[in-house]
């Protein structure tokens, strides 16, 4: 295993090398000049100059490229260029409330689909079964900026469950008040896809030939479903949430900024509309090095959940 | 089993004593409000946008600022004794600053009180032309001030290090509270620039002691100190322990406006500020911003967004459930202006010879502005009549731009007779030349209001038979477009930084090219007024000139003057003491919190 650990972590370095170029020619090419926001509303070509003089960006690329890579090796991305503020604190402050949020997410609707998905597959077919796949895709059909407007709106405003938005300095008042809405919210949006695709993947296991032995065995349908079938479909179930995990560190944009969270989604929005590169490089980077490792940490978690599967 | 039921009880009466109204703290005010747009910092010389620059109004203390009720504004001295009469003929100000103003405490002071002195300012002018700083105010002291552009020369010689030591002719510091501005020419309107809340003494220890942190660490005299930042998220501000305080002057108040009289009546002969502490939240989203205040999470509503004035404003009118919770609605015309600029420069719908005039005449005349105020706008906005605002010296209520005026007939007229015809058939237009005649309009892709506003403009002018080409760019992109003129049409908007006509009228001013003058209109007859103009103080012969200008700019259409929208904040009762200023963006330190009635209102 330990073997395997190490190939994969040396495979990360062209990955993560891709990364860098690909952030960096796509912000030369395509972000807009920073100094020319930067420079207020009445400026001269001297000015400008000045300013990327500062930013650094009239530096030849490679050396540009040369200093975003050190930056990523000693994670020090500087300061922002819009604020000043340093990136690795911006990166320290907004992860949190990101977490209080996508956290409670993940594992509410991991949970919530699984159950139900296992629930709907043990009765396929039947009226249930179709009533709950018909409401999965109307609710699917629906944007999640609907979600949000309607349910700020109701939950927050006319039934004054929730506040409408805000954040405050305490772990415990931001996660039992402002919080909720949010989460609520997102499982509402995440919930009905997750589930469709659970259930087939149960449905697929139920269908599989052990599962035959296992009734032809005599073992109680509850046993069926609960040893056999669940285990072997968590390894579809992992994959899928190995694949959402990142996503978890960078929130949701639209609920951070409706219900004014200051996590990270926000941050990545401002950076990108205001072409604070510095930030922009960070958050990336910061993905794609996370992306990789969860990655890594799902094929670990393979071999615990499935004996059968090993390290090549 | 008695004794601890006593004690018990002891204890509980204690409480509900001490939790009862003889034992009640007074309640702190705090005023909450939301910002439409996240502040960037509070370096005052380093920062522009409008939000940020509203914090600083109330941390930092210009010499001069503007009298709260006065309409128009009027200047009134701050931490100056008085405002000074223009000397040598409007090249020099001299300023005696009030002894005794303290800046707030910081460890960056070590402990003892700092005094504002004359060297205050002085450095902070400087600062403007630091190239460490690149302030985006820098334009305010180019070729200003005697002296200051050589010190900012050789800085660039120096790798960029400013001496902050070196004297400067310009900024003369007589002594402890005397400074004396002399310009290198007249400028009548200097003194608007000294009340700008980006033009404040800031103290020399403190920018030294924090670095590259500035930003975070604004310390000035004003009447609050920044308490809390959570940056984008959350701004606090608490009283200045430090203030002398100020009292509200009531000598220029109109007695028949209903806002002075409330103002006065809540603020007179009371030693400001009265808030105890400010808490700001950016909300970029209009929704949110919106149910905060009607939720009463929000004590103020600046700005209402344009989607919410039907439910807020129904025909006009104040809706009965806001009017039932006693909120109340200021309306206020914004001095500023949006235009569409011509580029003077391009070959298709540039220059100054008859038939391109023509050509920028007939589409001014054929785009719906009566659609952009009915619809883009919800009807909150008036149509320019000329680059000035209403509000802003120099303005000419009696001015009227019918050459702007929509006539899509007129328009059709103006082009056939300049040669301007469909010859091929297609239903479009060619230029006097039979070449094709199609136009690009640039506009900022993350503003949804600018995509409604280019459909317009296509529409208006496929009804004249001219083939508009909308394009979105990203907004650096199409400020880089606009000062180097890679355009032929774009969108554009002009907020006043000072209350004077000229503030607006320079941006025609031809040196101004590839700066201010997007249009890169360059016009020796406008230009020649426009320097006149600024030699001559506010008069009626000032005015006539000013006149002179809006005439040649409808003339020669390098714009399509747009519309000063009109914004409607909204109060609920318990906020006393509100009136907007046009300049000054938040005004806390007027402001009071009945806490009593607002407490009433939550239950």
């Amino acid at each position: 295993m330990t073997a395997y650990v190490i190939r994969r972590m040396w495979q990360m370095i062209p990955t993560l090398a891709g990364v860098i170029l690909l952030i960096f020619f796509l912000f030369n090419w395509v972000g807009g000049d920073p100094a020319q926001v930067l420079a207020g509303k009445i400026s001269n070509p001297e000015q400008i100059a000045n300013i990327r003089k500062q930013l650094g960006v009239d530096q030849p690329y490679w050396y540009q490229l040369w200093v975003f890579v050190q930056q990523v090796f000693t994670f020090d991305f500087g300061r922002s260029w819009s604020t000043n503020e340093e990136v690795s604190r911006i990166l320290l402050t907004r992860v949190g409330p990101t977490l209080t949020i996508m956290v409670p997410v993940l594992l509410i609707e991991t949970t919530l689909a699984v159950v139900f998905a296992i629930m709907v597959a043990y009765v396929r077919g039947s009226l249930t079964d179709r009533t709950i796949m018909v409401i999965c895709t109307t609710a699917m059909s629906i944007s999640f900026l609907v979600y949000i407007i309607f349910g700020q709106w109701l939950f927050g405003f006319i039934l004054g469950w929730f506040p409408v938005q805000g954040w405050s300095e305490s772990y415990w008042r931001n996660l039992t008040n402002y919080a909720p809405l949010p989460i609520m919210l997102a499982i509402f949006v995440g919930l009905a896809p997750q589930l469709r695709l659970y259930r087939s993947f149960f449905l697929e296991e139920i269908n599989q030939d052990y599962v035959r032995t296992a009734r032809a065995k005599g073992l109680p349908e509850k046993k069926v479903m609960m040893k056999h079938v669940l285990r072997n479909a968590l390894i579809p179930i992992l994959t899928n949430v190995g694949i959402y995990l990142p996503s978890v560190f960078v929130g949701s944009f639209l609920l951070e900024v409706f219900f004014s969270i200051p996590g990270l989604g926000r941050e990545i929005v401002t950076a990108v509309n205001r072409s604070d590169f510095p930030v922009i490089k960070a958050v990336t980077v910061y993905l794609a090095v996370l992306t990789m490792f969860v990655n890594l940490l799902v094929d670990v978690m393979y071999k615990l959940v499935d004996p059968r599967v090993s390290f090549k | 089993m008695k004794r601890p039921l006593a004690r018990l009880a002891a204890i509980l009466a204690c409480a509900l004593v001490a939790a009862g109204p003889a034992g009640a703290a007074v309640e702190r005010k705090v005023l909450r409000m939301a910002f439409r747009t996240a502040e960037t910092g509070f370096d005052p010389q380093r920062i522009f946008d409008r939000y940020s620059v509203g914090i600083c109004e109330n941390l930092f203390e210009p010499l001069l600022t503007y009298d709260y009720l006065a309409r128009p504004v009027r200047l009134v001295p701050l931490t100056a004794e008085a405002i000074p009469v223009p000397e040598e003929g409007g090249t020099r100000y001299t300023f005696r600053i009030r002894p005794g103003i303290l800046f707030a405490d910081d460890p960056a002071f070590k402990g003892r009180k700092r005094e504002l002195v004359a060297r205050d300012i002085e450095y902070s002018i400087k600062r403007f032309r630091d190239p460490k700083y690149a302030s985006p105010y820098e334009w305010l002291f180019e070729n200003k001030i005697v002296g200051l552009d050589a010190l900012a020369e050789s800085a660039k010689k120096n790798g960029g290090r400013l001496d902050y030591d070196a004297k400067v002719p310009g900024l003369e510091v007589r002594d402890d509270y005397t400074i004396s501005f002399k310009l290198t020419e007249p400028d009548f309107n200097f003194l608007y620039v000294l009340a700008m809340p980006n033009v404040v003494p800031v103290a020399r220890e403190v920018i030294e002691a924090y670095g590259d942190d500035t930003m975070a660490h604004p310390v000035g005299t004003g009447p609050f100190i920044l308490k809390d930042w959570v940056r984008r998220s959350k701004i606090v501000l608490e009283r200045n322990p430090n203030h002398r305080g100020y009292e509200l002057d009531t000598s220029h108040a109109d007695p028949a406006d209903e806002w002075d009289r409330r103002a006065i009546d809540a603020l007179r002969g009371k030693r400001l500020p009265l808030l105890d502490r400010v808490e700001v939240y950016p909300i970029e989203e209009e929704q949110p911003r919106f149910l905060a205040f009607i939720n009463r999470e929000h004590d103020l509503l600046d700005e209402t967004p344009f989607e919410f004035i039907d439910q807020v404003l129904p025909n006009g009118r104040l809706a009965p459930n806001l009017a039932r919770l006693g909120v109340m609605v200021f309306r206020e015309e914004q001095p500023e202006i949006t235009y569409d600029v011509f580029n003077i420069d391009d070959p298709v719908v540039g220059g100054y010879t008859p038939e391109r005039v023509a050509l920028r005449r007939a589409m001014v005349l054929a785009h719906d502005r009566d659609q952009e105020i009915g619809i883009v706008r919800k009807g909150q906005a008036l149509p320019a009549q000329s680059p000035v605002p209403p509000g802003i010296v120099g303005f000419d209520s009696a001015f009227r731009a019918t050459q702007q005026d929509v006539d899509p007939a007129r328009a059709k007229a103006l082009l056939d007779m300049f040669g301007y015809t469909d010859r091929n058939g297609d239903g479009w237009r060619e230029r006097p030349d039979g070449r094709p005649l199609a136009i690009d309009y640039k506009y900022n892709a993350g503003n949804q209001s600018n995509r409604q506003l280019a459909e317009l403009w296509s529409k208006s002018m496929a009804a004249i038979g001219i083939r508009i080409e909308a394009q979105a760019v990203q907004f650096a992109d199409l400020l880089n477009d606009k000062r180097v003129g890679k355009f032929q049409m774009a969108g554009s908007a002009w907020i006043a930084d000072y209350p004077d006509a000229q503030n607006f009228l320079q941006l025609l001013y031809g040196p101004n090219t590839g700066q201010s003058n997007e249009a890169r209109f360059r016009l020796a007859e406008f230009d020649r007024l426009y320097r006149r103009s600024q030699a001559v103080p506010d008069s009626p012969e000032r005015n006539a000139i000013y006149r002179e200008m809006n005439r040649l700019i409808l003339a020669y259409a390098p714009w399509r003057l747009g519309v000063h929208r009109i914004f409607n904040h909204l109060q609920y009762p318990w906020v006393k003491g509100y009136k907007k200023h046009p300049i000054l963006y938040t005004n806390f330190k007027y402001l009071d919190l009945d806490v009593a009635a607002r407490a009433a209102a939550a239950r």
